[in-house]
């Protein structure tokens, strides 16, 4: 029964949140505003199901959503939702949801082709995962994963805008691009995200560590994921310095920014698909 | 020869007080770190680790981050992080409780200013209630006719980055506390055995506690829905024969005794035997599937056992071999059900007690954890109030027009975020002006 619900509500999601990244483009093509708040409507509705879903899977299963990379991905996606709402709502930056969507749409569609049914049912969790620092580990990494695929999102649209900004400024406000917010904003809003992330993926970082102290009596085995966490957190680092000491605001930042994000894909794909360790079950 | 030297340290200084070598360790760090999840490490895989080339093996590739040259990068990074702070030591402590009034116009900040008209005194009086409302401490210099002003809020957010840079320096100085002075190993013991600390398997450092542990008992403990709960093991630490402590203990949930931590880590099947010499009982506890042996004293023979695949809780059921030296095939086997007696080489009559279960825990002294907590809540302390306490600096000083009218600019200092500094800015000024009408 509840199952079934779960089952239901990843498939609302998927609409909604499928649905949704689309009417963000037709929005920034046609400006229309009734599409626009759809849009919104629509990612709140995904936002909701999602929750649902989690909320859910933790009943059957009795253990935060971390037994298999199913749960761990629903977990992402509600992540980067989440944050992109807060910033929608708080920036007034509509037209970002047509640049954060699209990743949570590949990660549901990467779980429907992936991942079969046998896959995505709730496992039975290893005694090293029973644990309460699980919890502070998987919300930690969802706000920190989250809003680095905002940051991302920020980046792509500096970049789109810088790009159309060169190329030509006698195409007029007709362009997309005009909905953008200006050059500075989107900078600084990426920097913002990336400042709220950075300490919640340090955090992420140090539950796991105190967790793994629990579990194997090691605080930290340089296992791959391990390693890759701390190759993000890296660069990340670097792209905090090289903005503050040297400037690197505007294009090399915002390259940064989508530089952080694809190390922070391959921590979680990468790692549990193509190198060996600890990790393997997320 | 002195003066040589004094400027050989100063290039060093200078150097290291650079954050471009700082960014430089982190990525060649980041680098170095990606290869060891590349090529197969001797901790995690130590066949496929063996199986590298010669030359990576010898520079260290397989076991990367125990090398003399990794350690080193981090022990420049942390140099270059201590002369990094104390540079700036000064200047924070400055910015944060040593703020001076602007003495002219040029010093307000001039990429973000606003100007604001109005009466001298009641500019002044606003000024500084607008500064208590929304919670700025502001410092005022009064000259004759004129007047500024500096306010900070969130000032201690200053010391964010200093702490965090510096929480560096402290896990590191942990985790070298741990490889100096702690020990690593493991140990894979039957329930009703004893071992001495002495005698475990170490993977690091040396023993120099001497207490014994005792198995009690070891369960691998099922849920009724089939899904395993977890590896339960009742264990007592003993001094000199006598028993000191005594705890239950499961994944996650460690024991400590002494600095000293005890972690389940496997778990195994295995039997319970009693070895009957001439009247001289022996208890003997054997893993399963031959993964230890039994050697009756003063014989050659030696006893592996597999539990019977059959067997249930009622009645349990082992298979054992007996072998000769090192002879390749069992000079004795069959099978044995629980209580039952059998007689091995006319040597001693062996009877099966019953199962029993085999515990491995990961051994564990490391005095460094505490500083490495240390360390963490220094890095996340210092990250939240850099990021998100961060420090607003206005200031502002008076053009006297007339003697008591004139106009004051204000600006703030834009850190790392120009528009939102601007904000606050815009926000401070409108206060102002409001109290003005």
């Amino acid at each position: 029964m509840l199952e079934s619900l779960e089952t239901v509500m990843f498939y609302s999601l998927v609409i909604a949140s499928s649905l949704g990244m689309l009417l963000y483009w037709v929005w920034l093509g046609s400006k229309n505003e009734f599409v626009g708040r759809l849009a919104t409507v629509l990612t709140i509705i995904a936002v909701l199901a999602n929750t649902i879903a989690i909320i859910l899977r933790m009943i059957t299963s009795g253990h935060p959503p971390l037994s298999n990379g199913y749960e761990f991905l629903l977990t992402f996606c509600l992540g980067i939702m989440a944050v992109y709402l807060y910033a929608e709502f708080r920036y007034k930056l509509r037209s970002l949801g047509a640049f954060v969507m699209p990743i949570p749409f590949f990660l549901l569609m990467f779980i429907i082709m992936s991942m079969g049914p046998q896959e995505r049912i709730a496992q039975a969790v290893p005694p090293a995962l029973k644990s309460q620092w699980l919890t502070f580990h998987v919300i930690t990494a969802m706000f920190a994963y989250g809003a680095f695929a905002v940051s991302f999102g920020v980046g792509i649209m500096y970049l789109l805008k810088l790009s159309k900004e060169d190329n030509g400024k006698k195409l007029g406000p007709q362009g997309i691009v005009s909905r953008f917010p200006s050059l500075e904003v989107l900078d600084e809003l990426s920097y913002k995200v990336v400042g709220f992330a950075f300490p919640l993926l340090t955090l992420c970082i140090i539950t796991g560590a105190i967790w793994a102290n629990y579990a194997w009596g090691t605080y930290w085995s340089w296992d791959p994921k391990e390693t890759w966490s701390l190759i993000t957190w890296i660069i990340y680092a670097a792209y905090l310095h090289a903005r503050l000491m040297y400037g690197w605001k505007g294009r090399r930042a915002a390259w940064m920014a989508v530089f952080g994000f694809v190390a922070v894909l391959f921590t979680f794909f990468g790692v549990n698909y193509f190198l060996p360790g600890l990790h393997s079950y997320a | 020869m002195v003066e040589n030297s004094k400027g050989l340290s100063d290039r060093l200084w200078g150097a290291f007080s650079s954050m471009k070598l700082g960014l430089a360790l982190l990525g060649i760090i980041a680098f170095v770190s990606s290869i060891g999840t590349i090529i197969p490490q001797v901790e995690m895989e130590p066949e496929k680790a063996k199986a590298v080339g010669q030359l990576w093996q010898t520079m260290g590739f397989t076991h990367l981050y125990n090398t003399v040259w990794f350690r080193l990068l981090l022990g420049l990074l942390c140099i270059n992080l201590v002369v990094c702070s104390v540079q700036r030591l000064k200047g924070i402590y400055h910015r944060t409780f040593n703020l001076t009034p602007p003495s002219n116009l040029a010093r307000v900040p001039q990429k973000s200013r606003m100007v604001v008209q109005g009466d001298l005194v009641s500019l002044r009086d606003s000024v500084h209630e607008v500064s208590k409302q929304k919670g700025y401490r502001v410092t005022f210099s009064d000259q004759s006719d004129a007047w500024s002003f500096i306010a900070i809020k969130n000032r201690l957010g200053n010391w964010g980055s200093l702490i965090t840079h510096l929480s560096f320096v402290v896990l590191l100085v942990g985790a070298l506390l741990g490889s100096l002075l702690g020990f690593k190993g493991y140990f894979m013991e039957g329930s009703g055995n004893t071992i001495s600390i002495q005698s475990i398997q170490l993977s690091k450092g040396t023993v120099s506690e001497t207490f014994s542990v005792r198995i009690n008992s070891a369960e691998d403990r099922i849920l009724p829905n089939g899904e395993r709960d977890n590896w339960y093991t009742d264990m007592s630490i003993l001094e000199n024969g006598q028993e000191v402590a005594r705890q239950t203990l499961s994944v996650n949930h460690p024991f400590e005794y002494k600095g000293v931590t005890f972690y389940q880590a496997s778990f195994s099947n295995g039997a319970r035997f009693t070895a009957d010499m001439n009247g001289q009982k022996i208890p003997v506890v054997l893993q399963d599937q031959g993964r230890s042996y039994f050697q009756a004293p003063g014989t050659d023979l030696y006893l592996v056992t597999a539990i019977d695949p059959s067997s249930s809780s009622q009645k349990s059921g082992v298979l054992y071999q007996v072998y000769k030296g090192y002879g390749e095939d069992p000079i004795q086997y069959g099978s044995l059900t629980s209580g039952q007696t059998i007689d091995v080489q006319g040597k001693y009559k062996l009877t099966l007690d019953g199962l029993a279960g085999f515990t491995g825990l990961q051994v564990k002294k490391d005095p460094g954890v505490a500083v490495i907590w240390l360390g963490c809540a220094l890095l996340l302390g210092g990250l939240l109030l850099a990021f998100y306490w961060q420090p607003v600096v206005i200031s502002g000083i008076v053009q006297s027009e007339n003697g008591t009218k004139g106009s004051l600019t204000v600006g703030v200092l834009s850190g790392k975020v120009t528009v939102s500094a601007r904000e606050a800015l815009e926000q401070f000024v409108s206060s102002v002006t409001k109290i003005l009408r």
